[in-house]
């Protein structure tokens, strides 16, 4: 049973996650510790490895980039390998250029503005990228599933992205 | 994790970070990078005719470990020729720098680097 099966929900990019989560609570409610309390060591263990698969798979289900890949791969599709390096030049000069900026942003006139500004642009990059994905993986053939392979690779260095944005707002409005 | 002493001296004190004009034609870009941690990494050569690296900056957006290979890999080019230094492998990177087994990628990304700048300048001698 895949992800999908374990949540009776259909196999697409597009999850309702309210809905996920009220099935993900259902389906946990079945393997609490509780109703085993009285039952055999196995079936307390057996439990407890149901309730991790649950877990797993809600967590996949639940981000779009960990739900992607996960519909990749149901699919076959070769994922190169994640320590595999990325050589798309004009990408990568971009990403570069992106954190030059974000870098820029501590020594910035106006912080707050420059701050914004970089979360504005990096938000509707990373929102173009996911639907241009999100329309490669329902297209679903060969060449359209090796293109969203492609864009969820990129999306990953955006990712990374907003970790380093999130930490230097953090550190500029910590104190 | 604790860094080796060499990736902490490379990382405090990182050699010949920079930047060329990339459309100098003895200007040789190497862009590399690795989605499992986003890092991206930026390697140039400058070339003589005779192929000999005269000069080599970096730019790393990346761990440690990441910003060490690219350091050290800017030293161990300079003076050699293309052919020379894309003999260098991710190991002699590792094992210099002692890089614990999960960060054997930051080498390979430093080797990838130097094969994409040697692509680059074969490409621009090419034109």
């Amino acid at each position: 049973m895949n992800y999908f099966q374990l949540f009776g929900i259909e196999a697409s990019f597009d999850v309702d996650l309210q809905n996920l989560s009220s099935n993900y609570q259902t389906l946990q409610k079945t393997v609490h510790p509780d109703k085993f309390a009285h039952a055999s060591e196995q079936e307390q263990r057996i439990a407890v490895q149901k309730s991790a698969h649950i877990n797993d798979a809600y967590q996949t289900l639940k981000q779009p980039l960990l739900r992607a890949e996960y519909i990749l791969i149901q699919r076959g599709v070769d994922m190169p390998n994640e320590q595999h390096s990325f050589g798309d030049t004009s990408f990568l000069m971009h990403q570069m250029e992106l954190r030059e900026t974000l870098e820029d942003v501590k020594s910035a006139g106006d912080v707050d503005a420059a701050l914004l500004e970089v979360q504005r642009v990096l938000s509707s990059e990373y929102l173009q990228l996911t639907q241009l994905m999100r329309a490669q993986i329902s297209e679903n053939n060969s060449a359209s599933n090796g293109a969203a392979c492609d864009n969820l690779r990129k999306l990953k260095f955006y990712q990374k992205l907003n970790v380093e944005v999130d930490r230097l707002e953090d550190a500029l409005f910590d104190d | 994790m604790a860094y080796s002493e060499k990736v902490l001296d490379h990382y405090e004190n990182p050699r010949n970070v920079g930047s060329m004009d990339k459309n100098d034609p003895s200007v040789a870009t190497g862009m590399v990078g690795a989605p499992a941690c986003g890092d991206v990494m930026k390697l140039q050569l400058k070339i003589s005719k005779d192929g000999i690296i005269e000069d080599a900056k970096f730019k790393t957006y990346g761990c440690g470990s990441a910003i060490a290979s690219s350091s050290l890999v800017t030293e161990w080019v300079k003076g050699k020729s293309i052919e020379e230094a894309g003999k260098i492998k991710n190991t002699d990177i590792a094992e210099e720098l002692a890089l614990p087994p999960v960060k054997i990628h930051c080498s390979i990304l430093a080797e990838d680097a130097i094969k994409a700048a040697i692509e680059d300048y074969k490409s621009k001698q090419g034109k």
